[in-house]
């Protein structure tokens, strides 16, 4: 690492670069070699892409990263629904391909793999996209290519209501969790004093401020507001101060991780409070057998689960799970489900329009979507003017000797619980 | 940067001979017709366009964190910079309504803003110490912004942000907003601006101090060289164009949020970049993110949806250990790194 | 009253927690300038081989331990091997070549072991629980306070009291006066890699059993060992678990009284402040130390 002189060979010395010069640098770097087999590589795949009879399906997930448990669930309730059509005979005799892709958690990759999958692959549709920051760009795409998207798991309102986006459906929304979980505190659990705790993402952010709304609205107070980074590894501090403010409920915006130090906390601090609801991440059946019998009680959000399905779909929910634990040797569950649900809405308003022998054109797919109108698993899906879905509304389970009962709406519950079992008897 | 490039326009004819008289112009001529000429023969080919333009601009990213590395700065919190430079221009173009144009220069200053505070309290910090005080440093910005929720409204991330404007350059009209061939040749412009910029801080008096304050602060003190101001300018300029990019991210994207742009990823970034392609040399971290970018992107993410990243780790694990001077090594006979 | 002496408990916790994780990185960093980005993955490595022995042998937790300890020093020794390939400038093209070999490690475990997060021995259990006070200690708590001093004190009687460890503390403070005094520097590279293997072995059941583990969890882990490292100065065991407690301690602190929220700034305004008010103080010689 020497000092040398200042690299110039001063400008006298330019005049000497001649042709001679030139090949022989060229000769010695293989650099340049590699450059050009790059540039080959990457131009190589903009040429095939043949066979009209396919009919290609994009998928963007958070297949590795932080994100990546939920991110592989809803590749693999995607991947479930593209095999049940194909194993069907494919659409009006077509086969369907599913191209999969990766964005790492990270936004700008989302935008690069779909202008991939467009340009490339030449999609009919997009599915997937599991967090709003990794939708949101993808949306804008969808929207200047006009190649319909339906997103698995957007909750964001501003997606949808602050700009018309014809192409830009999703299957699930904010007011589906926060209207029947504020109902549920007011109603069940007659609460007074309400803490809540939130993640700093958009998605449990908006949550966190939606609900302190609506339940201040019935006069319910929060004492209590906090906010912590994804993947806080404490939260005994936070729990002194939820004891200090006097709640009787604990309101979770945290996901699954952060819901698994959580309550585990909770329970090994004896703090009494009423209930511990957490929309996300409590209703898995492997947190339930992660945390054991610290999870006796708790009260989680799900829009699906095996068992807990849109009234009259049981034969459906019962065939899908038994053949997701054919296929992948593992228990689907709600994230899997809003995969499913999401390919199923594109894969239905393809087979409409082939069906009627139309071309499978963005405009037009995106048409079908809009008038589509199916029962579904998960839900009743049919898509407002903003591409929301009307009728999406979780329900409110409790873990009841390790399993998920329904306990909100009234309509659909099956049992409860009136206070969480203590873990000290 | 007004400052700072008056010297290479007085300076012009020489610093171009000596881009000349340097063993890689062809190299770089080579790469920079590639780049100028291939939309000539694929004119319809958007996904290109998207990804080699992200290249071009992480170029940029990874020379500003280069300009610091010079001076043995090895910064491991240039995503303050670049979120500060987004938030800046972001939240100007959403509260002022005023064009891109105005607000990501403006946001870049607040980046060299962030950067002087760097300047004044690390500058007794060397090495290791000052790479944890950097890391350290992107936590302050981005737990004000998460928690200043009236202004920027924090973790809800600013949405809504304007594009890039029309260009109009008498009376032809470039629309960067829409057209990504348009968005390529800026963001090559971009590069080709901050590469020449890259080549004359490395060639010039500054630059050789600047390498000098590396080696040795002692020695460089006694050569005469103004060790503090040096190393400040250095920074300044480095932050300035950290900043630019992340302005411009801000209105490539159209949304951000804290975890977005102060994120590790973004400070990691051209520093791997940098060290992949050689940072002794001027064209080291542009190659890098030109090669190591859309290999990932466009040949193993398609062909390995499910392990690209660990072909992507092989990839800089090789290049460590047959170049560990970066791969502009093989292009001088000397072998020599300064 | 109670509540001060609660964030103390939980504090120092968090602090003993840091402080683990920590050691080996401090150690293997000293002796060899290896800055290795990988370093959260073995820490993720040993929290897994620790998860399945509990899973599915069905091995006590507190028995996961051994197997940790005698496993993962061959991996360090692999890992030492890997890193003695990487050529000059050795800090900053190890930090390179570690941070590739973090994703190859992160790709490894996640299709190896799927992304599913992983708790080990989530049994609530109080130690010490004092209803008058409401005062309580849970066993994780006092694990971790315990398993840090008793490693923390082994560390330092090693890198004091014994010839060994002088040697150690050498290399650590003048690589090259060490050399020339005699000590075969390479050879003092290879046993800090066999101990900080097993401070790994040590700290990655304690992760798994604290934290949750998943593939792409290292980079915590990675950064909390950085962090503690140079802020308590390199090489220095005992500082190490102080530093370690200060940080958790303070984040305790600013979690109370200014919100989950702030705490991660509060850690950076303190690191900021020790690393400016003393530089050469924690920068150990000449505060010229590179990369």
């Amino acid at each position: 690492m020497e000092i040398a002189n200042p690299g110039c060979r001063s400008a006298k010395s330019w005049p000497r670069v001649n042709s001679g010069r030139l090949q022989l640098s060229f000769r010695r770097s293989g650099l340049l070699q590699i450059i050009l087999v790059l540039f080959v590589i990457m131009f190589a795949g903009s040429v095939g892409a043949g066979g009209k009879e396919v009919i290609r399906l994009g998928e963007i997930n958070p297949l590795t990263g932080h994100l990546a448990q939920h991110g592989q669930e809803i590749h693999q309730g995607v991947v479930y629904a593209v095999e049940e059509v194909n194993a069907q005979g494919g659409i009006q005799g077509r086969p369907v391909k599913l191209c999969s892709r990766d964005d790492q958690s990270r936004p700008e990759i989302a935008l690069n793999q779909a202008q991939e999958l467009i340009f490339r692959e030449k999609i009919a549709g997009l599915v997937g996209g599991y967090v709003d920051s990794l939708v949101a760009p993808v949306s804008e795409l969808a929207a200047r290519y006009q190649v319909p998207y339906v997103a698995s798991a957007s909750l964001q309102q501003a997606l949808t209501r602050q700009r018309r986006n014809p192409y830009f459906f999703r299957v699930s929304r904010l007011d589906g969790i926060v209207e029947p979980l504020s109902r549920f505190i007011d109603e069940k659990l007659k609460a007074r004093r309400v803490a809540i705790l939130h993640i700093a993402t958009p998605g449990s952010t908006e949550f966190a401020a939606s609900l302190r709304d609506n339940l201040s609205k019935v006069g319910i107070a929060v004492p209590l507001l906090e906010k912590c980074r994804a993947g806080s590894r404490d939260f005994s501090t936070f729990l002194l101060k939820v004891k200090q403010a006097g709640v009787d409920i604990l309101v979770s915006g945290g996901f699954y991780p952060d819901n698994l130090i959580l309550v585990r906390q909770w329970r090994e601090m004896r703090l009494p409070l009423k209930a511990l609801v957490a929309p996300w991440g409590v209703a898995y059946q492997s947190f339930i057998s992660t945390l054991g019998r610290a999870s006796e009680g708790l009260l989680g959000m799900c829009a699906w689960n095996p068992g807990i399905t849109w009234p009259g779909t049981e034969a459906a929910s019962c065939r899908f799970v038994q053949g997701f634990r054919q296929r992948f040797g593992q228990e689907p569950n709600t994230t899997t489900m809003h995969g499913y649900t999401s390919a199923r809405a594109l894969l239905l308003a393809l087979a409409q329009l082939a069906s009627r022998a139309e071309p499978l054109t963005g405009p037009a797919l995106s048409q079908a979507l809009r008038k589509l109108e199916v029962v579904l698993p998960m839900e009743h899906l049919k898509f407002d003017e903003y591409g929301d879905p009307l009728y999406y509304r979780q329900v409110v389970v409790q873990i009841q000797q390790g399993r998920m009962v329904v306990v909100y709406p009234p309509e659909r519950a099956k049992g409860w619980l009136p206070t969480a079992p203590s873990l000290a008897e | 940067m007004g400052t700072i490039s008056r010297k290479p326009y007085r300076k012009q004819n020489n610093f171009f001979c000596r881009f000349l008289a340097s063993e890689t112009w062809p190299l770089a001529a080579v790469v920079g017709g590639l780049l100028l000429a291939w939309p000539l023969c694929f004119p319809k080919a958007d996904l290109y366009y998207q990804v080699l333009g992200m290249a071009c601009f992480y170029g940029v990213l990874a020379m500003a964190w280069n300009i610091l590395a010079l001076a043995g700065g090895i910064s491991l919190g240039h995503s303050a910079f670049f979120g500060l430079g987004a938030y800046g221009s972001g939240l100007l173009a959403h509260y002022q309504g005023w064009s891109p144009a105005v607000t990501i220069p403006l946001g870049a200053m607040v980046g060299a803003g962030y950067g002087v505070l760097w300047g004044i309290f690390f500058q007794r910090l060397r090495g290791v110490y000052f790479g944890l005080a950097t890391l350290a440093a992107v936590e302050i910005p981005r737990v004000i912004i998460d928690n200043w929720g009236s202004f920027t409204y924090g973790s809800l991330g600013l949405v809504g942000i304007p594009g890039l404007p029309d260009l109009r350059l008498g009376a032809v009209e470039i629309s960067l907003g829409a057209s990504l061939r348009a968005l390529y040749y800026f963001l090559l412009a971009l590069m080709c601006l901050a590469g020449a910029l890259h080549f004359w801080v490395m060639h010039s008096r500054w630059g050789w101090g600047l390498r000098a304050i590396r080696e040795n602060e002692a020695a460089a003190a006694m050569l005469g060289v103004n060790v503090r101001r040096s190393f400040f300018l250095a920074l300044l300029l480095s932050s300035f164009l950290a900043g630019l990019c992340g302005g411009l991210y801000a209105h490539l994207l159209g949304l951000i949020e804290p975890a977005l742009v102060f994120s590790l990823h973004l400070s990691a970034l051209p520093l791997v970049l940098s060290i992949f392609g050689g940072r002794f040399h001027f064209l080291g971290p542009l190659l890098g993110a030109l090669l190591l970018y859309p290999l990932d992107q466009l040949v193993l993410q398609p062909y390995l949806p499910m392990g690209h990243a660990a072909i992507y780790g092989v990839v800089i694990i090789a290049t460590i250990f047959f170049w560990p001077r970066g791969l502009t090594t093989c292009l001088s006979k000397r072998r020599r790194s300064v | 009253m109670w509540r001060w002496t609660q964030i103390l408990v939980a504090g120092g916790a968090l602090g003993s927690f840091y402080a683990l994780v920590a050691l080996g990185f401090s150690l293997i960093f000293g002796v060899t300038h290896a800055f290795n980005l990988a370093y959260g993955e073995f820490i993720l490595l040993s929290g897994y081989l620790a998860y399945f022995l509990w899973k599915s042998w069905g091995l006590p937790f507190y028995g996961t331990i051994p197997v940790c300890l005698v496993v993962m020093p061959g991996a360090a020794l692999l890992l030492h091997l890997f890193l003695r390939r990487v050529r000059s400038p050795f800090e900053i093209n190890s930090l390179v070549a570690t941070f590739g070999l973090a994703l190859v490690l992160q790709n490894l475990m996640l299709a190896l072991f799927s992304a599913d997060y992983r708790l080990i021995q989530p049994e609530a259990f109080p130690f010490l629980h004092l209803p008058a006070t409401g005062l309580t200690i849970t066993d994780k708590q006092f694990g971790l306070l315990t398993f840090s001093l008793a490693a923390t004190l082994l560390v330092h009687l090693l890198l004091r009291h014994t010839f060994l460890g002088k040697a150690l503390r050498a290399t650590i403070q003048e690589r090259e006066a060490a050399e020339l005094a005699g000590i075969n520097v390479n050879r003092m590279g290879w046993l800090a890699f066999a101990f900080g293997g097993l401070l790994i072995g040590l700290a990655g059941p304690m992760y798994g059993q604290t934290m949750y583990i998943y593939p792409a969890g290292g980079v915590e882990a990675t950064l909390i060992a950085i962090t503690i490292t140079i802020f308590a100065g390199v090489g220095r065991t005992r500082s190490l678990l102080l530093g370690g407690w200060l940080v958790g301690l303070a984040e305790a602190a600013a979690a109370m009284w200014l919100g989950g929220s702030w705490k991660e700034l509060v850690s950076a305004l303190l690191l900021i402040t020790l690393l400016v008010v003393r530089p050469s103080g924690l920068a150990g010689r000449d505060g010229n130390h590179k990369p």
